[in-house]
């Protein structure tokens, strides 16, 4: 009967460590000549980019992986740098003000010698061995714009052409109007005379727009609502706000390693206008197409007259879709197990220890209390060059995520057994190490477990942010679906993900139910 | 059985056992009494080697218990306290059997004394498969004594084993408990602060107060020949009234 209610304990133990292994050991990487991956950031202009780069690259031969949606700027470029993605584009005031903050020569925010700055840009990528290529075409900046068929019948081209209208109403939105280089400035920059000025919230700026409330309003000049709404971007023509070139950023490396594809990738060089690259995102936003068939098409009218469009019929969409969902699943569940089992491994020993060492034991749960308050894009950001890109990063970040609850319940279902409890079994002879695990651990398992589920809820939960270093998951799904607006879509990640929170809180109802001695359900 | 050579035992600074020496004779059943707080239960668990004096050194069956031994040495011990102590996620019959099993008792014998046991202790046997948290106080300390019986030890230490139980369960608890001690020749160690208690089970009587023995030796002794006023007081608050009418004798000659 007592070895029926406690297992024994080295066994599965043993057999826990093995199977947290066999999942975490991925396969060596074939050596297949030249593989080749892309990155994007998680917003559609960059996904269709990506695409296009990845199709590009894969005209010469070479196997390309477009690793889309990942999770920000300082992700990609670790995962550059590291050299788990080839290439991406990003924008050169980015590159300025976040990849290398701190390491160029301070500059002006209003650039005024454009070549030196983009010379110095490529110097300081040098050093981390990137390439800089020349500019895409397009700058992705703030602006200001106007209805079309108003700015002709105004004659209004430039932002300096504003002077002459100080009767036009300005629809901003709030981060526009609190940046630091945003509309004050940019009114006295300017000597805009305009008072009619309102905060709004984009999507409502565009309404006022269509509506003729407000005139003018702040937008993205890549912004797939410029063609959408026929809105003409006024010209900045006294140079206010700064450059955001799209460029690209490629590893020197693949110059030797794929000579062939990273030249490919360099015909993008000066072929985008801010035009074009937002009719493909409109295409893709407003239309529905997918990024993949809008890149093809693009590519095939530009650059590549032979490459073949793929179709994007609706029922091989949805079943994607579903294929997507199926895989999203397995790799959700795949994150929070195999976190999960690690966090058990060492925070249940970790919280042992705590309640047996006073003073050490404040110190680890003090750390691990710390580990928990660490923004999750940070954690990843720090694991990328140790971990890469894709499910280690995601698994390691959860399971330092895992830690605090199953440490602290451990602790304190040990610390809340009675002393006279703990006496007993001393006195009757049991060694510490049978205390431990015939008495007091039996005793402290209801708690233990509890702060297991906590840890397993919290963990499906949290496990969406693998998605922002290319694990997958729900995340992926969720945050294709915040990009493209798509509400149906972020609920085909936010239902399923909620239900399989729900599932950890029955399963481990259950778990307890097995393990927990009755004798200790009896006193609740 | 027992030798404590002048051990003495503080916590955080304030003296809680003045240093002091004793023996516990092999067979003899020996009672500490005492008011609430005297340090009865800290002397027994220094016999159990549960806390270490500070000074001096504490022989049981002639050696000296220690670290490396002790698990050794409790296992010729059993020790009871109020409740039984027993282990709440275990039944009756797992908190009897944890330790024989592990040390390699057979199934045959273990059903054989825990059933020797119950009738011992007239624990109803089908109580055995009830949790600590379904059993009256009275069975919970079967339960408890059945455990420190299990591995026959040569000594009983019991801590205020009838603690919290009605008139009548103590009674009969009393006098089973004696028996059992008196038939299996046990060394036993009782602490209650019950006088009527201790007059019942002991040889010998061991009255503390403020962490020093202040008479040992029999009751008749300490009606008689108190070796304090604070003896005749102790004595007197049990409101028993034939030992109050006594002692009342004795202070009118
Ligand atoms: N671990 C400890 N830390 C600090 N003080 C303690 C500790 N254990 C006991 N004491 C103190 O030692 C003194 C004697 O305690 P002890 O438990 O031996 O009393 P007792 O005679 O058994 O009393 P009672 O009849 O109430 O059980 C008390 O004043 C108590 O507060
Ligand atoms: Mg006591």
């Amino acid at each position: 009967m007592i070895s029926l209610l406690l297992p024994s304990w080295p066994k599965t133990l043993a057999i826990c460590l093995a199977f947290f292994f066999c999942l975490v050991a991925k396969p060596a990487r074939a050596a297949e000549p030249p593989g080749v991956a892309i990155g994007s950031k998680s917003f559609t202009e960059s996904v269709i980019l990506g695409e296009i780069l990845s199709q590009l690259a894969r005209q010469t031969g070479a196997v390309v992986s477009h690793r889309a949606e990942l999770g920000g700027t300082r992700i990609l470029w670790e995962a550059l740098k590291k050299g788990d993605i080839d290439a991406y584009v990003d924008y050169t005031g980015t590159i300025r003000d976040e990849l290398l903050a701190g390491e160029l020569p301070a500059s002006s925010p209003v650039a005024n010698n454009k070549t030196n700055d983009f010379q110095q840009l490529r110097a300081g990528l040098q050093k981390h061995q990137i390439h800089l290529s020349m500019p895409l075409g397009f700058n992705n900046t703030y602006a200001l714009g106007m209805r079309e068929t108003l700015a002709a019948k105004l004659n209004i081209k430039t932002i300096s052409d504003l002077q002459k209208q100080p009767g036009l109403a300005l629809g901003l939105s709030d981060e526009f109007v609190e940046r630091k280089d945003g509309w004050r400035q940019l009114a006295s920059h300017y000597r805009l005379p305009q008072k009619n000025m309102r905060t709004m919230n984009h999507t409502l700026a565009y309404q006022g727009l269509v509506n003729d409330s407000i005139q003018i309003t702040d937008l993205y000049t890549t912004d797939a609502e410029i063609p959408f709404y026929q809105l003409r971007v006024l010209e900045d023509d006294l140079a206010f706000f700064p450059s955001y070139q799209a460029v690209l950023l490629i590893r020197a490396d693949l110059f030797q390693r794929a000579p062939l594809a990273a030249e490919a990738l360099l015909r993008l060089e000066g072929k985008l206008t801010s035009t074009a690259i937002a009719a493909l995102s409109a295409r893709v936003k407003l239309e529905k197409i997918s990024e993949t068939v809008v890149a093809a098409q693009w590519l095939r009218q530009n650059l590549e007259p032979n490459l073949l469009v793929p179709d994007d019929d609706q029922s091989a969409r949805q079943r994607r879709l579903l294929q997507r969902l199926g895989q999203a699943t397995v790799e959700h569940l795949f994150l929070v197990v195999v976190s999960l089992l690690a966090a058990i491994l060492v925070a249940v020993p970790l919280g042992i220890y705590a309640a047996r060492h006073d003073r050490m034991g404040q110190i680890v749960l003090a750390m691990v209390g710390i580990v928990q308050t660490l923004p999750s894009l940070a954690l990843l950001v720090f694991m990328i060059p140790f971990f890469g890109l894709g499910p280690t990063s995601a698994i390691v970040a959860l399971f330092c995520y895992s830690l605090l609850p199953i440490v602290r319940n451990t602790y304190s279902g040990l610390r809340q057994i009675p002393p006279t409890t703990c006496e007993s079994a001393e006195v009757i002879g049991l060694s510490a190490w049978d205390k431990l695990r015939l008495v007091e651990f039996p005793l402290a398992l209801p708690l233990v477990l509890s702060g297991i589920k906590t840890a397993a809820v919290i963990n499906v939960g949290t496990a969406t942010i693998g998605a922002l270093v290319g694990a997958g998951g729900y995340g992926s799904v969720i945050l294709t679906g915040i990009r493209l607006l798509d509400i149906p879509l972020i609920l085909q990640g936010a239902i399923p993900a909620a239900l399989m929170a729900l599932l950890a809180q029955y399963l481990f109802g259950w778990i307890e139910k097995l393990l927990v001695s009755p004798g200790l359900r009896l006193n609740r | 059985m027992f030798k404590l050579d002048k051990i003495s035992k503080s916590f955080d600074g304030t003296q809680v056992l003045k240093p002091c020496s004793l023996e516990f004779k092999t067979g003899e059943t020996s009672v500490l009494i005492g008011p609430s707080g005297c340090g009865k239960s800290t002397l027994l668990r220094l016999l159990a080697g549960l806390i270490q004096p500070d000074l001096g050194t504490v022989f049981f069956e002639n050696q000296p218990l220690s670290p490396a031994s002790l698990i050794f040495q409790r296992r010729r011990m059993g020790y009871v306290i109020q409740e039984g102590g027993l282990f709440p996620h275990l039944t009756a019959l797992g908190n009897i059997t944890l330790l024989a099993s592990r040390l390699g008792m057979t199934p045959i014998d273990v059903a054989k004394r825990v059933e020797y046991l119950a009738s011992l202790t007239r624990l109803p046997m089908e109580l055995l498969n009830r949790y600590p948290g379904q059993l009256s106080g009275g069975q919970r300390q079967r339960v408890g004594i059945m455990r420190a019986l299990m591995l026959d030890p040569p000594v009983l230490l019991l801590d205020e084993p009838m603690g919290a139980l009605d008139p009548l369960v103590r009674y009969d608890l009393q006098e089973d408990l004696r028996a059992i001690i008196r038939s299996l020749k046990k060394t036993a160690i009782l602490v209650t602060h019950d006088m009527g208690e201790a007059s019942f089970f002991g040889d010998r009587l061991l009255l503390l107060n403020v962490g020093e023995i202040v008479q040992e030796g029999h009751l008749d002794d300490f009606i008689t020949k108190p070796s304090s006023p604070y003896v005749t007081r102790f004595i007197n608050a049990q409101r028993m009234p034939h030992l109050i009418a006594r002692t009342a004798g004795e202070a009118c000659q």
